[in-house]
């Protein structure tokens, strides 16, 4: 029992530290990059390579989101006789919640996976050394045209994936549920509204920013040959998965309070 | 004649241009095509000869009884925590619409509980494991194979799938299960406390709204879905591993490309699965 | 002017990696550090540029006291101080003139120049360092992962010669090479050296090249200097570790060179 209870005590210190460390990290990079000015090619460059790279993905992921959720609303809905709010429930849940989520979950692995990785190598065939001795930071160099190129790509493909989700689970509702367009959309206003809109752009922005933080940390951080990049690769996807969900809750709770506040 | 000629000649060399324009297009948009077919062949592959391995497991206890604590109790924290997350926000948002829609939250209990039942108590900890369990398959089965441990494996006659494969096929099956239903509870208790604590249910009646809304398919559905996830990412995962090449850029890729693609086909299965469930009921 | 280590003791947790180490390099000579994998070679490198800082004691370049100095001071140490990887450890995204220049186009580069150099001068200053590592011009727009390994460590040599700095830091550079390239890298440096007149510190476990290029070696043992000599000197030390390290080595020398 007490060996158990030293064990958690173990592990929550250690997961507390790393996140500490991690915090000191994205502070470092963001006065970094508040004090770098000029050229924004590199950051260009970065989102374009990005969103290119992840939009098939995106865009497959987000229809299937979508069609997941319409399949269930449609069976919940119907035992409560509610079906006339499929559409409103659906969009509001897609682009509130659920889409968000899922869709960053999945950037975790393209983008964030990738960073970790492509990072971890140049750390562990000391190029990240090479560039700190020749005189040139690499947190400036390296770490911030990723850091913002992924926040922003981050945004646009979840905002993309979310549109394709909303579209997606239009269809589906239509050839599945046998609800016209017409009535799918006849309850999207009562549901949605700016506020949603915000929410999910809220959402948006602060996941994108997590999956570029963690990546870029653990990626930076990475020791000890192609061990140490695959095990960067791992803790940078499950870290951003579990960043993400903590910061769902805070921000739900927020946006909740705010949301009131506007009533 | 002569100008017949040469506008013949130009109108080959324009069709030319054109046929390899669209040589480039197609070598463009296929040679990606055909890689994404080959790695779902050899995804393929290696499914089917786990499959007629999966009987040397008897003689692999401790190796799969290793792979569970690996899989199965090191994922638990993790996807312990982040359930707890899910839990207590779920309630919150649902009742949000059921306010807006119905003016009414009475609907709470029924609804969520589904929806954990059915979607997110199962959807989340898969999505975790993809990035826990089959990213550390991919690198540990990657890095063996840069290192050139697997060729030695082969060479001292040990079978790679039997003896990497099938135990983490088997206590990924296991834990997988596992993990769904205890990811189940925690969500379901985190979303019942909520529901308790602000919107003024008794613990009685959330309960009693369960026993009604909820029944055997849904439990069935569920560790349907677990075992699906469960089977699928480890699979996918040492595929990645084996196909790895070339040092620590090549684990990285690989470990990269495996969480992608585990991600997708958990998300499809997903839809697949709900589809078949729907029409079942 | 020169590299001087004062009493330097360094900890990684509950391991002692230097134990009160103490020595200075001369200007213009190449001094070999040699000791077994992990007795603290690669650290003795981290820190004269900074990277890490000891626990106690003070390491001294030009007369600077590197542990007291902030990063302004630190980006001068780093670039009067070529470090060479034992990995060639080039940016892949970048071409082989990219990557030779990388370290004239620093803010830092440009202070000590009190200017900027034109592209035409960082052009030429490439070709010529490239020269110096005996490749030639054509090689520019090449991209690192198609040169051979060793020429990706010439490359990485000649990133690390653009600047003109005053010391080489040379990390393990012949650990995992054949014979063939091992001996071209010693060439180099012998070469670099005496034509460039730095001084050199050469961190490694190859005991045949530190007799033939070093000036003077320093055995590390165990966090503590062991021997710190010429090479006749330590040709001659009784030192048990030292003699089996001789041995190995001078078995495979011609006898007039024992």
């Amino acid at each position: 029992m007490i060996a158990l209870i030293r064990a958690l005590g173990a592990m929550t210190h250690g997961f507390l530290a790393e996140f500490g460390r991690f915090c000191l990290f994205t502070r470092t990079v963001i006065r970094t990059a508040a004090r770098t000015r000029g050229n924004l090619r590199p950051v260009i460059e970065q989102i374009g390579h990005v969103s290119y790279r992840s939009l098939p993905t995106v865009a497959f992921a987000g229809v299937f989101v979508g069609a997941i959720l319409v399949l269930q609303f449609n069976e919940m809905l119907k035992e409560y006789d509610a079906g006339i709010f499929l559409g409103g429930l659906n969009t509001s849940s897609v682009v509130r919640e659920v889409g968000p989520l899922i869709i960053s979950f999945l950037l975790a692995g393209k983008i964030g996976a990738f960073i970790a990785a492509e990072l971890g190598t140049m750390r562990v065939t000391e190029q990240i050394d090479a560039v700190e001795c020749l005189g040139t930071n690499p947190i400036q160099f390296l770490i911030v045209p990723r850091f913002a190129g992924i926040v922003v790509s981050s945004m646009l493909l979840l905002a993309l994936g979310l549109m394709i989700s909303v579209a997606g689970s239009m269809t589906v509702a239509t050839l599945v549920c046998g609800l016209n367009p017409l009535q799918y959309l006849s309850s999207v206003p009562k549901f949605t509204g700016v506020s949603t809109l915000v929410a999910g752009m809220i959402k948006s922005a602060v996941y994108g920013t997590i999956v570029a933080s963690v990546s870029c940390f653990y990626g930076f951080n990475a020791t000890g040959g192609a061990r140490g990049v695959g095990r960067a690769v791992t803790q940078a996807a499950i870290y951003t998965n579990l960043y993400i969900l903590i910061a769902n809750f805070v921000l739900s709770n927020l946006l909740d309070r705010l949301g009131g506040l506007f009533k | 004649m002569k100008m017949l000629r040469l506008r013949g000649e130009t109108e080959d060399a324009s069709t030319e241009a054109s046929q390899a324009a669209w040589a480039r297009f197609l070598h463009e948009v296929g040679a990606p095509l055909s890689e994404q077919a080959r790695t779902l062949g050899e995804i393929g592959a290696l499914f089917a000869r786990t499959l007629t391995e999966l009987g040397s497991v008897r003689h692999r206890g401790p190796e799969v009884a290793h792979a569970i604590v690996q899989i199965g109790i090191g994922s638990l924290p993790i996807i312990v925590l982040s359930t707890v997350f899910a839990g207590l926000v779920v309630t919150n948002e649902i009742a949000w619409h059921m306010d807006l829609a119905l003016h009414t939250v009475s609907m709470i209990p029924g609804i969520t509980g589904q929806f954990i039942l059915r979607e997110l108590g199962i959807a989340i900890p898969a999505l975790l494991l993809v990035s826990k369990v089959g990213a550390s398959i991919t690198a540990e089965v990657g890095t063996m194979r840069v290192t050139e441990q697997i060729d030695a494996l082969k060479l001292l006659g040990i079978d790679p799938v039997r003896y990497l494969v099938v135990p983490r096929f088997v206590a990924s099956l296991l834990s997988s299960a596992c993990l769904t239903l205890i990811a189940i509870s925690v969500t379901l208790v985190c979303a019942l406390s909520v529901a308790v604590l602000r919107y003024n249910f008794s613990g009685l009646e959330y309960l009693n709204a369960l026993r009604q809304y909820i029944g055997f398919t849904d439990l069935l559905c569920a560790l349907t879905k677990g075992v699906t996830f469960g089977a699928i990412i480890p699979i996918v995962s040492c595929a990645y591993g084996f196909r790895c090449q070339g040092g620590a850029e090549g684990v990285g890729s690989a470990t990269t490309n495996s969480v992608v693609t585990s991600t997708i086909a958990v998300i499809l299965l997903d839809f697949l699965l709900t589809y078949a469930f729907t029409l079942l009921n | 002017m020169s590299i001087a280590f004062w009493e330097v003791t360094k900890n990684f947790g509950p391991k002692r990696i230097l134990d009160n180490v103490s020595f200075d390099v001369a200007t213009g000579e190449i001094l070999f550090i040699l000791g077994k994998s992990g007795m603290g070679k690669s650290v003795t490198l981290k820190h004269i540029v900074g990277v890490l800082k000891p626990d106690s004691g003070a390491i001294i370049v030009d007369g600077m006291n590197v542990t007291k100095l902030d990063e302004d001071g630190l980006a001068e140490i780093r670039r009067r101080c070529g470090m060479v990887f034992q990995h060639p450890a080039l940016l892949d995204s970048l071409t082989v003139y990219q990557n030779v220049s990388f370290g004239l186009r620093t803010p830092q580069f440009a202070r000590t120049l009190r200017r900027t150099l034109s592209e035409e001068e960082i052009r030429a200053r490439a070709i010529e360092k490239l020269a110096l590592v005996h490749l030639g011009p054509e090689l520019l727009e090449r991209r690192p992962q198609e040169l051979s390994y060793g020429m990706q460590k010439r490359v990485s040599l000649a990133r690390t010669l653009a600047p003109e700095p005053r010391y080489l830091l040379f990390d393990e550079p012949t650990t995992g090479l054949d014979p063939v390239t091992t001996n071209a890298v010693n060439d180099l440096i012998l070469e670099l050296s005496r034509k460039l007149k730095v001084t050199s510190i050469v961190v490694s476990h190859d005991m045949a090249c530190a007799l033939k290029v070093a000036d003077r070696i320093l055995v590390l043992d165990q966090a503590r200097i062991l021997a710190w000599g010429t090479v006749p000197e330590i040709k001659r030390s009784q030192e048990p570790l030292i003699r089996d390290f001789l041995s190995e080595t001078l078995a495979l020398l011609p006898p007039e060179e024992r």
